[in-house]
């Protein structure tokens, strides 16, 4: 299944061969690129340019030598906010995965180490809410929370919870059968010990590979959610927020207010796939 | 066929049981209530209640959940609170609404994405598969209001050959509406194509690899026949797994689309529900695509267990 | 000396609220719009008042308004309604719509803030105006088919005003008419008995309370069914959520309505709305704000409606908890303000600027002598040194996701760094913001900091009275000043002009002391329509379409 009880010196052979693979690759090295320049962008962006200051009677300016990208409806400058603009999705949807593992992580080794009713029970639960598709769920969600940084994190924790339990059930219902727990059982182990010491190690890769592919989801949706009014707020520069800011002027050719952040957004999500690509291609 | 289909229903509607119940749930969680929503914040308090009496949004939840789903199951969908008249034709107008834009774009997509796929693996490890391969992984992680606004740009205001509302006029006909949605769909087209030629590559790629399909090629059948006759039915099999997945999606999740297109569809009806605290709206909305999602796992098993006697043997899939 | 003997011959057919409005003209203090608007609330007839203003000199200015053809179709776009179209319960620009179309009033707000009698003939009221008597208009049918009564009247206003029946107008009739004090004199005259005298009533029941439309004595509360009503218009077909067609009236009483047809069409947002104008699917547009209506203020094929109106945002401060407790405190935020900035940037000129009190200029009962507040940083910065606070503080702004209200917040906030004062912003649904809408439920009326929209109003005493009075429902501020009461009380006695202002003046010397809340501007509305329509009259969210047509 993994590396796990290999000798230590031969994972290490591993490890290199695989970082070999991954930088003969040019997706994978394209995509870090792009994304090491957006996360750079996230952590210095805001000493280098001011996304919010206004200069509300030159509004709407095309772009120029001055305003590379133009200006927006607050005359704020479009090159500033598209460049701090990386800050906050960055902050959210890695946050918003960890949860969704974490919460997932747990639930699934619940159901799968209790067969009977309580595994029953709980996946007909997650049944129930994989019914719906994930923007619902988080749109719901968020309408009962209401719209901040923090709700948007849960909301979309809580919305991959079900999904990631279902994967982390199946893993264990293959561990829990194995030499090593049911020795630990005859140990005389708690239940929370053989879940947390004894099967979670072993089914890491399989969440780690789960991670990668969350996150790409977790970046996908905090921008829709912030394109529907429900994600991040005002006076973020965020991407998704600003195109559903300016989606209105389209129709009178202000196309520079929506056109950098759309493809600001299509550049991050895309390397963040190519990366997962990369990774998980590797470590077939 | 028939025990898989009477084993599968009971769970299918246990699973919306459970749905029903936990957006009843969620839905108490809702800022505001339904008095306030329908009147505004500005309306008398004692206003507010005696709406809320009206509605009888003002009973215990318990109550009123009895109550929605003792008509539910009865195939009453209730009264909307809002717009305080029967919810079905709302639903129904939303539905159809979805199914002819999920429709459009399923058609489109599913026959490409087999194609892509099927191509790309002919080509295995050569650059049209690579670039198929890449394409479809970066069309499907870009949200779908970021391709919408790009096609918006270049195809509804630069070039001016599509419509850029997904709502055509009152009155028109096939041909028209069909026009009308074929830039909404695109986005969603990029979004699914993505899954469909990576399953149909995969199931291209281990039907070349197969001992029959190997055979046959050595027995001197020509490559086309192979591909015709063995290799393209394995390819379908997964593929057919991942559209029902994607059915969900393309019915009940459009809310972007439509409201990037201005159009009237069940991910909206669900949305502008919750928002107004109309719970039998909600309720119906959510139990639509839930059913849909049930239906088309449903659908795809059945499908499956008939192209492969194997599943059809070994019960449960 | 002619002239003056002609206005005594009119002044001795009038009562001595009226004789007070001609002295106020005579004294040059009223210009004509101001006094053909006191006029009309106090029931003189237009013709009356024309005189009236001739006799003094006051001569209309001859605006050519465009005259379009008959027999056009309009076509419009315009808000989805939020939910059943029901005159007792709509709240919202789109339901509001719908009702006008086939619905009257007794008199409609104009655009100049003055009455036009429509199914009252006049109006008149007693020595303190706690009793207030309607002439109705003889011969007026309904689309159901009977004829219009005092008892169709005093049904519609008990239904409206009685707390059981769910009643968005029951706000507006609050501690000035309830249920059953509305009372038939004969067939067509209605005396109302108020709670307490109010100069300004028949705006109470005029097309400003927009749930006032009459309706017969047997309605049924199912309006869907039949749009009853007595306008111009009749309802030919109405689809929820899609939109709704009308055909003239050929009963109706007044001049028939020029279009053949009205067609609206329900769009949830509003850029497909300016798209459609752009396409030519539609003729016009509701409303147009400003920020997102960019695209329609440079088309050279659209004709702007520009609407004077008195709507706008309060910004209100906390003046019970918080930093903004000292009075000081809230002035310096107040001067932090670049007002014409705000008018020429976020409104584009659309609108005009606020003296933070909600005495806009074109209110005529608004004091002329108060001096406007200007950005002054320096003065600021002495007033937080002064309250203890020089080094600035932070605090956090709440609002809600509703027109130019976000960007207006991030402009407060640019300003307010000038000064060391740190606004946290935190913008929310329009649900979330109001929550419940009562004190300890409701961010709006729980926040320290917030932005609420305000829609038009004919007379400022709404504004005046439920968010800034000690017990006002509507209070966020939590402003608490007896002397504020008495001021307002007394206003909503007066209702000759020269009293008002005096009260006016006093009003907004103490509000610009106190600074509760901040009235940075008054916005316009306006009405994108295709070029060459005309005949609509700009009066601000209320879209009669019966003089419409195309030149």
């Amino acid at each position: 299944m993994s590396a796990v009880g290999l000798p230590a010196a031969r994972r290490t052979t591993l490890g290199f061969e695989r970082l070999r693979l991954l930088l003969r690759s040019p997706a994978f090295l394209v995509g870090l690129g792009i994304i090491l320049f957006w996360v750079s962008c996230a952590l210095f962006g805001r000493l280098l340019v001011d996304p919010l200051a206004d200069d509300i009677l030159n509004s709407l300016a095309p772009p120029s030598a001055e305003h590379w990208f133009g200006t927006d409806e607050l005359g704020r400058d479009m090159f500033a906010r598209v460049i701090a603009g990386s800050r906050d999705i960055l902050v959210v949807a890695p946050l918003a995965t960890l949860l969704g593992i974490a919460l997932g992580t747990a639930l699934g080794l619940v159901m799968g180490f209790f067969p009977g009713w309580v595994d029953d029970v709980l996946s007909r639960i997650v049944e129930a809410v994989l019914a719906l598709p994930l923007l619902i769920l988080a749109l719901l969600a968020l309408t009962a929370l209401g719209a901040s940084n923090a709700t948007v994190v849960a909301a979309i924790g809580l919305s991959f919870m079900p999904i990631v339990a279902r994967t982390v059930r199946a893993a264990v219902m293959t561990e829990r059968n194995l030499d090593y727990v049911a020795a630990a059982r005859l140990r005389g182990e708690s239940a929370l010990h053989l879940m947390g010491f004894e099967i979670l190690p072993n089914i890491l890769p399989p969440i780690v590979v789960e991670l990668t592919v969350r996150l790409g989801y977790a970046i996908f949706t905090v921008a829709t959610l912030s394109f529907l009014g429900v994600g991040l707020q005002p006076p973020s520069p965020d991407w998704g927020l600003a195109i559903s800011e300016n989606y209105a002027l389209i129709g009178g050719g202000y196309w520079w207010t929506v056109l950098f952040d759309a493809l600001a957004i299509a550049s991050l999500v895309i390397a963040v796939n190519l990366v997962a690509d990369g990774l998980a291609e590797v470590a077939e | 066929m028939l025990g898989l289909l009477l084993r599968r229903l009971p769970y299918a509607a246990v699973t919306l049981f459970i749905l029903s119940l936990l957006v009843f749930a969620g839905g108490q969680l809702l800022p505001g209530d339904v008095g306030r929503a329908v009147l505004g914040p500005l309306a008398d308090p004692r206003a507010v209640a005696a709406l809320n009496h009206q509605l009888g949004a003002d009973r215990p939840a318990l109550v009123q959940y009895g109550e929605w789903i003792g008509r539910f199951v009865r195939g009453d969908m209730s009264q909307s609170f809002a717009f305080r008249a029967p919810v079905a034709p709302f639903v129904g107008a939303a539905l159809w609404n979805s199914l002819k834009l999920g429709g459009v774009a399923f058609t489109l997509v599913v026959p490409l994405g087999i194609l892509g796929g099927i191509v790309a693996a002919l080509n295995r490890g050569r650059l049209l598969d690579r670039a198929i391969v890449l394409v479809g992984l970066s069309a499907t992680v870009v949200p779908e209001f970021v391709s919408g606004i790009v096609l918006i740009l270049v195809f509804g205001i630069g070039l001016k050959l599509f419509p850029i509302s997904a709502t055509p006029p009152p009155g028109a006909g096939a041909a028209v509406q069909l026009y009308y949605l074929v830039l909404p769909a695109i986005p969603l087209v990029f979004i699914v194509f993505g899954y469909i030629a990576r399953m149909a590559r995969a199931g291209t790629v281990e039907a070349l690899d197969s001992d029959y399909a190997r055979t046959a090629v050595l027995k001197g059948l020509p490559r086309r026949d192979v591909v015709m006759r063995h290799v393209l039915r394995n390819a379908l099999l997964p593929t057919i797994t991942v559209v029902a997945s994607q059915t969900g999606y393309l019915v009940g999740g459009l809310v972007v689309i439509e409201t990037l297109f201005h159009y009237q569809g069940i991910g909206s009806l669900i949305y502008t529900a919750a928002r107004g605290h109309d719970f039998p709206m909600l309720e119906a909305g959510i139990m639509t695509v839930g059913v849909i999602y049930v239906l088309s796992t449903l659908a795809a098993d059945m499908l499956l267990a008939a192209l492969n006697p194997r599943i059809r043997a070994g019960g449960r899939a | 000396m002619k002239q003056f003997k002609s206005i005594d011959a009119l002044r001795r057919g009038l009562g001595a609220v009226e004789n007070d409005l001609v002295d106020e003209i005579l004294a040059g203090r009223l210009d004509r719009r101001s006094f053909l608007r006191h006029g009309s609330v106090m029931g003189l007839s237009l013709s009356t008042l024309g005189g009236l203003a001739g006799a003094v000199g006051l001569v209309a200015p001859r605006r050519a308004m465009a005259q379009g053809k008959p027999g056009d179709t309009i076509r419009v776009a315009i808000a989805t309604p939020a939910g059943a179209v029901d005159p007792v319960t709509v709240a919202d620009d789109g339901g509001l719509t719908m009702l006008i179309q086939a619905g009257e009033f007794l008199c409609v707000t104009q655009a100049d803030l003055t009455l036009k009698p429509v199914l009252a003939t006049s109006w008149s009221h007693n020595d303190d105006s706690s009793v207030w008597t309607f002439k109705l208009r003889p011969g007026v049918k309904f689309i159901s088919g009977g004829t219009l009564k005092a008892d169709d009247v005093i049904a519609t206003i008990d239904r409206l005003a009685d707390p059981a029946n769910a009643s968005n107008a029951l706000s507006a009739f609050k501690g000035i008419l309830s249920k059953g004090n509305a009372r038939k004199v004969d067939d067509l005259t209605v005396e109302f008995h108020l709670d307490a005298p109010y100069g300004a009533f028949p705006y109470v029941v005029s097309s400003d309370n927009y749930n006032c439309i009459i309706l017969p004595a047997s309605y049924k509360g199912d309006y869907e069914k039949n749009w009853d009503g007595t306008g111009p218009f009749k309802l030919d077909k109405f689809t929820p959520k899609v939109g709704a067609s009308f055909v003239r009236n050929p009963d109706y009483w007044g001049d028939k309505a020029l279009p053949d047809r009205t067609e609206f069409t329900y769009f949830d947002a509003l850029q497909p709305r300016i798209l459609a104008l752009q396409g030519g699917q539609v003729d016009l547009i509701d409303q147009l704000p400003v920020i997102g209506g960019q695209a329609l203020l440079n088309d050279p094929n659209v004709t702007i409606i520009r609407e004077k109106s008195t709507a706008h945002q309060q910004v209100h401060m906390r003046c019970d908890a918080g930093p903004f407790a000292d009075k000081r405190v809230r002035r310096a935020m107040a001067l932090t303000l670049d007002r014409q900035k705000l008018v020429a940037g976020l409104l584009r000129g659309y609108g005009e600027i606020g003296n933070d009190t909600p005495f806009a200029t074109v209110y005529p009962s608004a004091a002329p002598t108060i001096a406007q507040r200007k950005q002054d940083i320096a003065e600021a910065k002495q007033l937080l040194e002064a309250a203890g606070v020089g080094k600035g503080f932070k605090v956090n702004l709440t609002t809600e996701t509703y027109l130019e209200i976000p960007q207006y917040a991030v402009l407060l906030q640019n300003f307010a760094r000038a000064v060391g004062i740190d606004i946290e912003l935190k913008i929310e649904s329009q649900d979330a913001y109001y929550g419940k809408a009562v004190f300890g439920q409701s961010d709006w009326l729980d926040s320290t900091m917030g932005i609420t929209d305000y829609g038009h109003r004919g007379v400022p005493n709404v504004f005046l009275r439920a968010p800034l009075l000690s017990d006002g429902s509507w209070n966020a501020a939590h402003f608490k000043n007896k002397d504020y009461d008495a001021l307002v009380d007394q206003f909503g006695r007066t209702s000759d002009v020269g009293g008002q202002r005096d009260l006016a003046a006093k009003i907004e010397t103490l509000l610009l002391d106190e600074t509760p809340v901040l009235f940075g501007y008054f916005f316009d509305y306006l009405v994108p329509t295709r070029k060459g329509l005309a005949g609509i009259p700009p009066i601000p969210n209320r879209l009669f379409l019966d003089r419409a047509g195309f030149v």
